[in-house]
């Protein structure tokens, strides 16, 4: 079997996904037998000229945002140079925290000015807005989490370069993911396109929290209390996004007693994850009152940042972008 | 120019707001004519999804109209739609949608000038406010 060959790339974020890559350890070795990553600026040093030189490339793992223009001509570049195009991460899958700047875009005076020609170091062209990467260019497949967990990235990694060459690893790779995309690749085909590396249920599915009836008495930021280590952290008060966000993590943070966050997106079922948290928040308010539910909402802070932190660019239905600002629009090259 | 005629969704209650919807019509108050009725079985099932899917996919303001709290012909389903309306107005206002493009109001079946009053005050106050910012949006598709 010739060696495939590998990119991962990081746009506007943190590089923590790469690190990801590096985190699945001993097997990152077995990996770099079957193939090799001939594009890792973060890692490697690799250069784009270099990337020519390489030819085409089987998969590109993309993480990050575009909020620049130079995010945005690397996506068109590995795109046209890669056969699978991976989002990894919840930045380049819904857009991630850096979209949280469009909660309030500010005015085009307010925005950096694009240094002129005579400057020795050019900063890159915002953006009109932070778009995820299926707005730019077409993406194949999606690892949701911030970062993505190790199992679903090794699983994905796996599936991809492996592609049913190697029945040990799928069925490891199987055994983690969803029955549809665990089927498909033990035997052999690739999964189907636009398939999501993570569970299909909600986070609560996963969590070992005893739930009981839930009344909601009042709203607590994570430092004001110190939660009972067996309850469900919705009804001890603090905002838990499980029930509206895709499992596949296995409750990592709900077991230490921490609040979902919601970076693996949103579940299949939800249409929207803040519509879903309204609803289920607002249901368990102990109360008949106008008055007091009116005083006891006012107690939240941040309902969008809360609501959309990972995912205002593809899941908020309010803020997604229209078609004339992503991809479809003239300007792209 | 054209003057901006808002649309405005309105879901209104099975059991009481409709029936006063209906009533408004063949009593003929003058109602403007920039509302989309839905008729739902109960304020109560208007999830929050559903409005905001109203608001991405164009309307202009949201209206959920339920019976008076006491009456609702599934004992509380008015009370659910109460909890619900300040988070979401809150999240709305977060997300750049006005307060006062979505209303819920309690009227019974028989208060019809009191919904034709609403519904042409809630047109006009949605006018002076202008389109929202999705007007141009294509409808949403997905289950909401």
């Amino acid at each position: 079997m010739p060696k495939k060959k590998l990119a991962v790339y990081t746009a506007t974020g943190c590089a923590a996904c790469e690190n990801t890559i590096l985190d699945i350890h001993y097997d990152l070795g077995s990996l770099t037998r079957s193939a090799d990553i001939v594009f890792w600026p973060y890692v490697l040093g690799s250069q784009w000229d270099g990337l020519n030189e390489q030819g085409p490339v089987d998969v590109c793992f993309f993480a990050g945002a575009i909020r620049t223009e130079a995010d945005r001509i690397a996506a068109v570049r590995l795109r046209s140079n890669s056969k699978f195009m991976v989002a990894c991460g919840a930045c380049a899958a819904f857009g991630g925290l850096p979209s949280l700047t469009d909660i309030h875009p500010g005015t085009p005076e307010n925005r950096p000015e694009h240094l002129d020609e005579g400057n020795e170091f050019l900063l890159p062209k915002l953006e009109s807005r932070v778009f995820a990467l299926e707005h730019i260019v077409d993406v194949d497949y999606f690892v949701p989490g911030c970062p993505p967990t190790r199992d679903f990235l090794w699983a994905a990694i796996q599936s991809l370069v492996y592609m049913g060459d190697s029945p040990a690893r799928m069925s490891f790779a199987a055994s983690r993911l969803p029955m549809a995309l665990a089927e498909s690749i033990t035997s052999g085909i690739v999964p189907p396109r636009g398939s999501v590396f993570a569970g299909e249920k909600a986070v609560c599915a996963s969590c070992s929290r005893i739930k009981e009836e839930k009344k909601f008495r009042g709203f607590y930021r994570p430092y004001q209390i110190d939660p009972d280590s067996g309850r469900c952290l919705l009804e001890q008060g603090l905002l838990c996004q499980g029930l509206a966000t895709r499992e596949g993590c296995g409750g990592l943070c709900t077991a230490v007693g921490a609040a979902c966050r919601g970076c693996f997106g949103k579940a299949e079922a939800v249409f929207d994850p803040g519509a879903k948290m309204v609803s289920a928040v607002s249901s368990t308010f102990d109360s008949t009152e106008a008055s007091e539910i009116e005083g006891l909402t006012k107690t939240f802070v941040d309902l969008a940042g809360t609501f959309y932190r990972y995912t205002l660019a593809t899941q908020c239905a309010l803020k997604t972008p229209n078609a004339e600002e992503t991809k479809h629009a003239p300007d792209n090259s | 120019m054209t003057r901006f005629e808002p649309k405005i969704i309105a879901f209104l209650c099975n059991w009481c707001s409709y029936v006063a919807a209906d009533a408004a019509g063949v009593s003929r108050f003058v109602q403007k004519p920039n509302v989309r009725v839905i008729r739902v079985f109960c304020s109560g099932m208007v999830d929050p999804s559903y409005v905001i899917k109203a608001f991405a996919s164009g309307a202009d303001g949201v209206l959920v109209a339920g019976c008076h709290p006491g009456d609702c012909h599934y004992l509380a389903g008015n009370i659910k739609a109460l909890r619900r309306s300040f988070l979401l107005r809150k999240l709305l206002s977060e997300l750049g949608v006005e307060g006062k493009r979505f209303r819920l109001e309690w009227i019974a079946a028989s208060e019809s000038p009191l919904y034709a009053k609403l519904m042409n005050e809630m047109i006009e106050d949605v006018r002076n406010l202008g389109p929202c910012m999705r007007s141009s949006q294509k409808p949403l598709k997905g289950v909401a």
